[in-house]
């Protein structure tokens, strides 16, 4: 079972996410558990100790936990095992990097809504959080169906790590899933998308060495793609090409460079992404 | 619902009829074939004819027939049907033999309204109660019509009930719909079902927003929008736009099918999109556009 930790905020991009983590449950093994963060107000400092500061939070908390309550009564339905949220005063990524290390959890989920602008999607990778959670990340942003899933490896991806981690998280469950080499493109060049060479474990040095690689680790672990292709193209071509997969996963350094193609190909994708931390 | 369709002889209103008439096999709505004729036009073409013997009259026949077509005989709703005499009980005791005429179950009238084209077609969409007009437009000539180059933009801003301008060139695999208030009409939302069933095409929903986020109350809209495609099996994607990148984002999306603008009263989208950029995505986009109001 992989302990899931899916954080709510009393908003749109929070309820897809837990819905998409509820449907995401029946194909994965996944125990869920939720929680929120309120943040006090800027101004004021916490007041006193003990009591005062108990009542105080209880304060803060009471309307929070009442609409936090209703998104999550309104997926127990499909979502029987969903139980009451955790609900803490605190600074919002210092509680949930707490939470992450102390409940030993193998997966964060949060929502964020599909942005045209890129820049809302690219200013959240930068959280303190994502550089010291212990577990991936999977950024939810549409509610779509798990019926393909889409590996993406560039030129700086570690398919081991890759592999591992998504395999860890995918158990026994017998997924299927396709596997593509990306290869960025500037705009006004030509792009391509193809199947990738079927021999690609031959010794003749006519294949993708970096496929081939991929490969071999692949086959360690006994999985198998249903298709490999090599997509070369700009960011939204990518992207465009993912649209019909319910769920994107690749391997990303913690600290990615601002104008990292992969970092537009993910704030493009409409689905759902799930970050392996390299 | 009443869908009002404005036509012309122009293939594109042929393309038109055949949209509407797959919309009406879903729905059973109730239709209008409207010709439209100005006074100029119909004097140019021999006015000893009058609108009876006009070109116009004889497309309004095969568009009918066209219509029709998309109908199995026996499934159709729109054919009047007699059952042939049958022996009635007039009064108590008594009984006569009266010949017995189904009428259709639902309505398709074929008329033609000679004058300013714009006015007429409102002026009958007023009468009918219309909740839906529809019209084709030539694409390669900035989306005009014959005779009344201006009509699809006039009908699209004057027109108090949805209008949906087909563009003929495209195929529809994505309806993309910008809301950015919280009164969406279930009438709406079922119009968008239907087309989305129509033309089993991908579903966006568009949130507009003044600032980094959406309002709450059209947070809370777009959530019970979602539940309520998620309920009819469709998958709509959300996605927000700010306002300030909304030209950008209109022109980078050229590709979809149809595109959908909530204009009501409180729609924001009333003023940032004023006429002149209403008329621009009518005959700019290679998309057909949809008002909803």
């Amino acid at each position: 079972m992989i302990k899931t930790l899916v954080f709510l905020n009393a908003d749109l991009a929070s309820s897809i996410a837990l819905r998409y983590a509820c449907q995401m449950a029946k194909t994965f093994e996944m125990d869920i558990k939720s929680m929120h963060v309120e943040e006090a107000d800027a101004e004021g400092n916490p007041p006193g100790t003990g009591w005062v500061r108990r009542t105080w939070e209880k304060g803060l908390l009471g309307t929070a936990e009442t609409e936090i309550s209703r998104l999550i009564n309104a997926e127990r339905t499909s979502c029987p095992t969903l139980g009451s949220p955790k609900m803490v005063v605190g600074d919002r990524e210092a509680e949930i990097l707490r939470e992450l290390e102390e409940g030993s959890y193998q997966l964060l989920v949060e929502g964020i809504l599909l942005s045209f602008d890129a820049s809302s999607f690219e200013n959240r990778l930068r959280s303190k959080l994502y550089k010291k959670m212990p577990c991936p990340l999977l950024l939810v942003k549409n509610l779509v169906g798990l019926s393909k899933i889409a590996l993406l490896l560039e030129d700086y991806t570690d398919p081991r790590i890759l592999f591992s981690t998504f395999f860890e998280l995918a158990g026994s469950s017998t997924l299927h899933f396709d596997m593509f080499r990306v290869i960025h493109q500037k705009p006004g060049r030509l792009s391509f998308k193809k199947k990738a060479p079927e021999s690609s474990n031959s010794a003749l040095g006519r294949t993708d060495e970096f496929l081939a690689k991929a490969n071999n680790v692949l086959e360690e672990t006994g999985r198998h793609p249903l298709t490999v292709k090599t997509v070369r193209d700009t960011p939204a071509g990518i992207a465009e090409t993912l649209q019909d997969y319910g769920l994107v996963v690749t391997g990303i350094p913690r600290q990615m460079a601002k104008n990292s193609p992969m970092l537009e190909v993910l704030s493009r994708v409409p689905s759902a992404v799930l970050l392996c931390w390299q | 619902m009443r869908i009002l369709v404005g036509i012309d002889q122009n293939p594109y209103s042929a393309h038109t009829v055949n949209e509407v008439a797959r919309l009406a096999a879903n729905t059973w709505a109730n239709v209008t074939l409207l010709g439209l004729q100005t006074k100029a036009s119909l004097s140019e073409e021999g006015s000893s004819a009058g609108a009876v013997n006009h070109p116009l009259s004889k497309a309004l026949r095969e568009y009918r027939e066209l219509f029709l077509g998309h109908f199995k005989d026996h499934e159709c709703p729109y054919v009047q049907r007699e059952y042939g005499y049958k022996l009635i009980e007039v009064k108590k005791g008594l009984w006569e033999e009266l010949y017995v005429a189904k009428s259709a179950r639902k309505d398709l009238k074929s008329r033609i309204r000679v004058g300013n084209p714009v006015k007429e077609l409102l002026a009958e969409a007023q009468e009918e109660e219309s909740d839906l007009i529809v019209l084709g437009c030539d694409q390669k000539n900035d989306c005009t019509w014959e005779h009344f180059s201006t009509l699809p933009q006039k009908i699209a801003n004057d027109a108090p009930c949805s209008v949906l301008v087909v563009k003929e060139e495209n195929k529809v695999d994505k309806i993309v719909c910008c809301l950015d208030h919280d009164r969406v009409s279930q009438r709406s939302l079922e119009m968008i079902n239907q087309l989305v069933t129509l033309h089993q095409a991908k579903l966006v929903i568009i949130g507009l927003t003044e600032g980094d986020e959406l309002k709450a109350e059209v947070e809370n809209k777009m959530d019970a929008i979602l539940r309520y495609y998620a309920a009819r099996d469709l998958e709509p994607w959300i996605e927000i736009v700010q306002l300030s990148s909304l030209d950008a984002f209109i022109a980078q999306e050229a590709k979809w099918g149809l595109m959908a603008l909530w204009m009501g009263k409180k729609s924001i989208l009333e003023k940032v999109l004023p006429r002149k950029k209403v008329d621009k995505l009518i005959k700019g986009s290679d998309s057909s556009v949809l008002i909803l109001r």
